[in-house]
């Protein structure tokens, strides 16, 4: 096989690069400085050796600590719960949130072979049952297996004593009503509130 | 070939930036394979409802030859929250979808199709600690349809009678109860009298029985594992079917 082929065959297992696309971005990369393909390198194998899950809530990390398990000025009594750690950058975006979180590594999938021993769920257990946190925010995803991992985590907790709360769901900011589909409408009904 | 028909999502996972690979289950085409281009992205009428065991009229652009086919709509019709709300009703459900998946081809089987649908159905209400004894009833009825239901009545093998009280063995191979003297030549899995008759009710989609113990609950779901991989020469394990049976009601 040739160092072509060779680096074909290792992009074309990235998710969405297909056969071809793989080798247009090989021929693209032969057309660069050496130099750059070097830093391209580089980059990638740091990647494997400088980021890990970090020791305390497995989100991405540079080091034992992620960036916001280190910052003090998060509170740690709150917590939550997310998929993927790509999912904490989502709830960042908002702007809203000050608390710290915990990756699960994923959503119970039976057909995949995703079951709760595949899940950080034991490790959150152990962080709640230091004592430090009060309240921890089911944010998995609104889909049925999302709804299936927060009832198993919520379940885990039961005894904890801490407050336990799902993320609300319902219709999107400057969405149209007209174009909503039921199931969104009726958890929007669902989870109506009274207007001060 | 622009195909309409009823259809339940059975495992969807995302593709690219924007869309999803979903596999359904069809009444008319069987289950297939499809991709829903931008079905992530998508807003307002765009937007599909794509989520597990979701029930719409599929549109289906089938192109001969293909393994993967796109799908231009999906118009729900039926969603089941109810599989959610209970890891017994979710686990029970995600082995009727593995079912389809391993089971059925993309021959039209609409009767296959009603049964899964019918099962899904059951498994969304039923109350808590009963779901094990739903997914069983739904997933024997299955079997049933895909024409494949064990002998109950009288041995697989020579076709004596077995009274219904009596304890049975139940051979995996040969499709069903032995007789004694079968069950000796060919052995098999011990099926107490009570346990062959909860087995007859759901194959035969009688009102079922109260809800199961943990211990029974696992002892016919091992039953059912043992006669599915029977079926099933690819040697993978039934991985769903797995789970339900560590843990059948749900903790």
């Amino acid at each position: 096989m040739s160092a072509i082929d060779d680096l074909a065959a290792e992009l074309a297992r990235l998710p969405g690069i297909g056969r071809k696309t793989a080798m247009r971005l090989t021929y693209h990369l032969l057309k660069q400085p050496a130099e750059q393909n070097r830093r391209l390198a580089v980059a990638i194998a740091d990647l494997s050796e400088r980021i890990q899950p970090c020791a305390r809530c497995f989100n991405l990390a540079e080091g034992e600590l992620c960036a916001v398990c280190r910052d003090p000025r998060r509170d740690a009594s709150v917590v939550c719960v997310v998929e993927e750690p790509a999912d904490i950058a989502a709830v960042e975006r908002a702007g809203e949130y000050r608390g710290t979180y915990h990756v699960l590594g994923g959503r119970l999938a039976p057909i995949e072979g995703i079951g709760p021993e595949q899940l950080t769920a034991g490790a959150l257990s152990r962080r709640v049952a230091d004592g430090t946190i009060r309240e921890v925010i089911l944010a998995t995803n609104p889909s049925l297996e999302g709804e299936a991992t927060a009832l198993y985590v919520q379940r885990q907790l039961a005894d904890t004593g801490v407050r336990v709360t799902r993320i609300a769901r319902g219709l999107p900011v400057g969405g149209d009503l007209e174009f909503a589909d039921g199931v969104t409408i009726a958890q929007a009904l669902q989870a109506r509130r009274e207007m001060a | 070939m622009l195909l309409t028909t009823p259809a339940v999502v059975l495992h969807a996972f995302p593709y690219l930036e924007s869309s999803r690979i979903l596999r359904l289950a069809t009444r008319e085409a069987g289950v297939q394979s499809v991709i829903a281009k931008g079905a992530r992205r998508a807003r307002g009428a765009q937007r599909m409802t794509l989520d597990l065991f979701v029930e719409g009229s599929a549109q289906l652009y089938l192109k001969p030859g293909r393994d993967l086919h796109t799908l231009g709509g999906f118009d729900l019709t039926r969603t089941r929250p109810g599989l959610g709300a209970d890891l017994g009703r979710f686990a029970a459900a995600n082995a009727l979808g593995e079912l389809m998946l391993r089971f059925v081809s993309e021959e039209p089987q609409p009767e296959v199709f009603d049964a899964f649908v019918a099962a899904l159905d059951a498994v969304a209400v039923a109350p808590p600690g009963d779901a094990a004894s739903a997914g069983l009833q739904g997933a024997w009825g299955l079997v049933a349809a895909l024409g494949f239901g064990p002998a109950l009545e009288a041995c697989a093998v020579c076709l004596a009678p077995i009274p219904p009280d009596a304890d049975a063995t139940f051979g995996h191979a040969a499709g069903g109860v032995l007789c004694p003297r079968c069950a000796a030549e060919r052995g098999g899995r011990r099926l107490p009298a009570a346990a062959r008759d909860d087995l007859r009710r759901w194959t035969e989609g009688l009102p079922r029985p109260g809800a199961l113990d943990v211990g029974t609950a696992r002892a016919h779901l091992r039953l059912l594992r043992e006669f599915l991989q029977q079926h099933l020469h690819d040697g993978r394990a039934l991985r769903a079917f797995d789970a339900w049976e560590r843990d059948p009601n749900g903790g």
